[in-house]
């Protein structure tokens, strides 16, 4: 291993072309998994020194085919060459020695070890068993240096942001050298600072030759980044084109088949009366500190901030999953005392979390079950099967989920299908205040635009609906009212023709000055 | 479990029956009686209790938890409710365990859900608790004397040709089918079990379904230990000794997972009848008592380490 930190990722320089083999090259790659077919015929060839966007909707198998370039599990068909060389029977282990480093969406952190513990996890530098930790946490250090990462590597993995544990995540999948890298969505919890910094390293990667396929959803950092773009769709490589000129309609044209200002709809807004009003909320743990604000019924209140700025724990308080400090909640007009998500849904208040996995879903169980669970204390003990099943059949074809067999456990659904199962809870019971969290964060185009079909049919039935979102252009299109967040307090309160991303970006940084 | 038509679907269904088949054919080429009619019915019926102590063991599993304290609580009640039939009557004694048996149950059902201790102390500190009672209670001797009218219900009686015991596992085992499936409890249960974070955001009454399980529990571990009272027909301080094991192996074999959330009342069924089978096969080809003992041990390991391997695919 090289300890030299400038340039010191990529085994040696490895320019494009010059009649080289390609670096990597997969062709007619098949596999299933049980009965289920997760690629049939995926293609992707990369070059040294060039960022290889894989596009795609969720399902389309872009997870499937980045697991197996990392050797998670073999391909079932199809030839796999790295450096022109076949390869088989490839593991984890070894893939990481021939230089091929994943950074996957979960995190593969162990929370209670510090960043340094982690960054080294099975490949601890010792002298004679000895662990050596100095030289660990000097490596460690000059490594998070080199990446412009602000982490101390003596801190508890545990009590990083998601933000900052994605950059130990990154840290880690560059301690050895590298040849290909594999980033699956990187940015999904990084701030706009973060990101940029993100993009500078894989900039940077690229000019020392490493090959990078990048997996996003998010279209502008794909056109900033991608040198190519492979189109995925149901298992199989659509097209394969250089990215020079793609636009972002072009993008998602290439990946649905529809065209991009079919993706915000128009919302009929026509604010009511106020249901949800904030004075001086203050939470015990700080993160949100005199925020007062209004949701009203017939629009779309949205809460624009960088991560960690407090815009979840805002609405999170309201349905009492934070514990107040101070301050007033007012509900349709009434003083409102949070206690929990029961008493909040009994209130006709409804959060739908942003992290699905932890807080959303219970993945063993069957699609029914997860849609009707907030809905359980209507059912006067006892559940009427027969009932249910029909009921949440025909909630779950309204938001069109498909397939639509709803016995299949969510586990085997991909982001877009669980986040469906997880609207179906406003639908299950009177709800007239609707708290978003990142309601699209991890799920494709085509999902996205059903997710915010559904908030224009609440908004139009005279819903309050609460947008808290890290997506810009998702809370400029859709938010009526938006109020932008920075350090736990309100910073602006923008409304009509304000509404751009020049005054949200405005408040972050005039913020930041004074 | 994604497809319930499907053949690979029914392949976890079938194994358990397949496996039980397979043992009593290799218990047989040793013993022949072990296939008779006589003995295939015996085991059956010896089965109820496990049954019913299975059944108890299922529902804290479907949470997440488990239930170190049920056999413990099975010999508190059997001495404490002897000790009352035998002075106060049949009804004495069954209130006796009815009360005993609850407390424990929401003992257990508070510490775990409120106070948030960890399923395995706070039972492991019943067991404790439980040993001890049992023993104090009885001084370390069976109380004997168990009027007849107690061991006429639980063990002895027979309604149409049916011996009680069966009778009062299969209605437990209906019961608890039903409770699972058609009530609110039922599935909050499997929802806290899934995914304990999500059913509480959800507005699942998380710490109220926890304490439900545990009490419920408790319960039907007490009603099996009215029954092993009535068929020894005597208190017996000793009665648990194995049946926490028992009981978590069997329903494990059953298909109940212990990472919660998932199983039923039919696998439980079959897992009780599988660990019996198993020791009625070991005692009639004459295993030792030790090597028994050490074959369950083994069972249950292997019950787990199987369980995982399930998981994982």
């Amino acid at each position: 291993m090289t300890d030299s930190h400038n340039g010191g990722f990529s085994p040696g320089p490895a320019g494009p072309g010059d009649g080289a083999p390609p670096l990597l090259m997969l062709s007619g790659i098949g596999k299933r998994f049980g009965g289920v077919r997760a690629l049939g015929d995926a293609s992707l060839t990369l070059t040294a020194g060039s960022v290889h966007v894989l596009l795609g909707e969720n399902g389309a198998g872009k997870s499937t085919l980045i697991n197996i370039i990392a050797g998670t599990f073999g391909p079932d068909a199809g030839s796999y060459c790295l450096d022109g060389q076949a390869v088989r029977g490839l593991t984890p282990h070894r893939a990481r020695q021939a230089g091929i480093s994943a950074v996957f969406q979960e995190f593969s952190l162990a929370p209670n070890l510090t960043v340094e513990e982690n960054l080294f996890l099975g490949r601890e530098r010792h002298r004679l068993g000895v662990l050596d930790r100095r030289a660990m946490r000097a490596r460690a250090q000059a490594v998070l240096d080199d990446l412009g990462f602000d982490i101390s590597p003596r801190q508890r993995t545990g009590d990083l942001s998601r933000a900052h544990q994605q950059m130990v995540e990154i840290a880690k999948a560059l301690m050895d050298p590298v040849k290909v890298l594999i980033l699956d969505e990187p940015t999904a919890s990084l701030t706009e600072a973060e990101t940029e910094r993100l993009f500078a390293l894989v900039d940077r990667l690229r000019a020392e030759g490493v090959g990078i396929i990048y997996v996003s959803h998010r279209l502008r950092e794909i056109i900033r980044l991608a040198d190519r773009i492979t189109v995925l769709r149901d298992g199989c490589t659509i097209t394969s084109i250089d990215a020079a000129g793609v636009t972002e309609d072009g993008l998602v044209e290439l990946m649905t088949g529809r065209r991009m200002d079919a993706l915000y709809p128009q919302i009929p807004h026509d604010p009511g009366a106020a249901l949800l009003e904030l004075s001086g909320l203050t939470l015990a743990n700080r993160t949100v500190e005199d925020v007062s604000l209004i949701a009203r019924a017939g629009e779309i209140t949205g809460i624009a901030g960088l991560v960690g700025c407090g815009k979840s724990e805002v609405i999170r308080a309201v349905y009492g999953l934070e514990t107040l400090n101070g301050g007033e909640i007012r509900l349709k007009g009434q003083p409102y005392r949070p206690s929990g998500p029961a008493r909040a849904l009994a209130a006709g208040v409804c959060y739908f979390p942003s992290d699905r996995v932890a807080e959303g879903l219970a993945l063993g169980r069957p699609i029914r079950e997860n849609a009707s669970m907030a809905a359980l204390d209507r059912q006067k003990g006892v559940v009427r099967r027969g009932q249910e099943r029909s009921f949440i059949k025909a909630t779950m074809d309204r938001l069109r989920l498909r397939p639509a067999n709803i016995e299949r456990a969510v586990g085997t659904l991909s982001g877009g299908n669980r986040q469906k199962v997880m609207l179906a809870r406003g639908l299950t019971r009177p709800t007239q205040v609707f708290l978003f969290d990142e309601p699209t964060v991890g799920i494709d185009v085509g999902a996205k635009a059903e997710v915010y079909d559904f908030l224009r049919d609440l908004v139009r039935d005279g819903a309050a609906v609460v947008l808290v979102s890290s997506d810009l252009p998702e809370v400029l299109h859709l938010s009526n009212r938006l109020y932008v967040m920075h350090r736990g307090h309100i910073a602006a309160e923008l409304t009509g023709a304000d509404i751009t991303e020049a005054q949200v970006l405005a408040c972050f940084f005039q913020e930041d000055a004074a | 479990m994604s497809d319930p038509i499907s053949l690979r679907g029914m392949i976890p269904h079938l194994a358990l029956p397949l496996a039980l088949a397979v043992m009593l054919t290799g218990f047989s080429a040793v013993e022949p009686r072990s296939l008779s009619a006589g003995n295939l019915l015996n085991v059956l019926e010896q089965s109820s209790y496990l049954i019913v102590f299975t059944l108890a063991q299922t529902v804290v599993l479907l949470t997440r938890g488990f239930d170190l304290s049920v056999g413990m609580a099975a010999s508190a009640v059997s001495v404490a409710a002897a000790l009352a039939a035998v002075s106060a009557g049949p009804a004495a004694g069954l209130a006796v365990a009815l009360l005993l048996a609850g407390a424990v149950g929401l003992l257990n059902g508070t510490v775990v859900a409120l106070l948030r201790v960890n399923p395995f102390v706070a039972t492991l500190g019943m067991l404790n608790i439980c040993l001890g009672l049992a023993s104090t209670l009885s001084g370390g001797r069976p109380v004997t004397g168990v009027p007849e009218g107690l061991t006429t219900l639980f063990y002895s009686g027979t309604v149409l040709g049916i011996p009680a015991p069966v009778l009062i596992a299969a209605l437990c085992s209906l019961g608890l089918a039903l409770l699972l499936h058609r009530t609110v409890f039922g599935r909050s249960l499997y929802l806290t079990g899934g995914n304990p974070r999500a059913a509480e955001v959800a507005g699942v009454r998380v710490r109220a379904t926890l304490i439900g399980a545990y009490t419920l529990c408790a319960l039907l571990a007490g009603l099996g230990a009215v029954m092993l009272t009535a068929r020894t027909g005597s208190g017996e301080p000793s009665l648990g000794g194995s049946l926490t094991l028992e009981s978590i192996a069997a329903a494990v074999i059953g298909g109940v997972s212990l990472r919660g959330g998932s199983g039923g009342v039919t696998g439980a069924v079959l897992g009780a009848v599988f660990v019996t089978a198993l020791s009625n096969g070991m005692n009639l080809t004459r295993v030792d008592g030790n090597v028994q003992m050490i074959v369950l041990g083994v069972v249950v390991v292997a019950a787990v380490a199987l369980d995982r391997f399930r998981d994982s695919r």
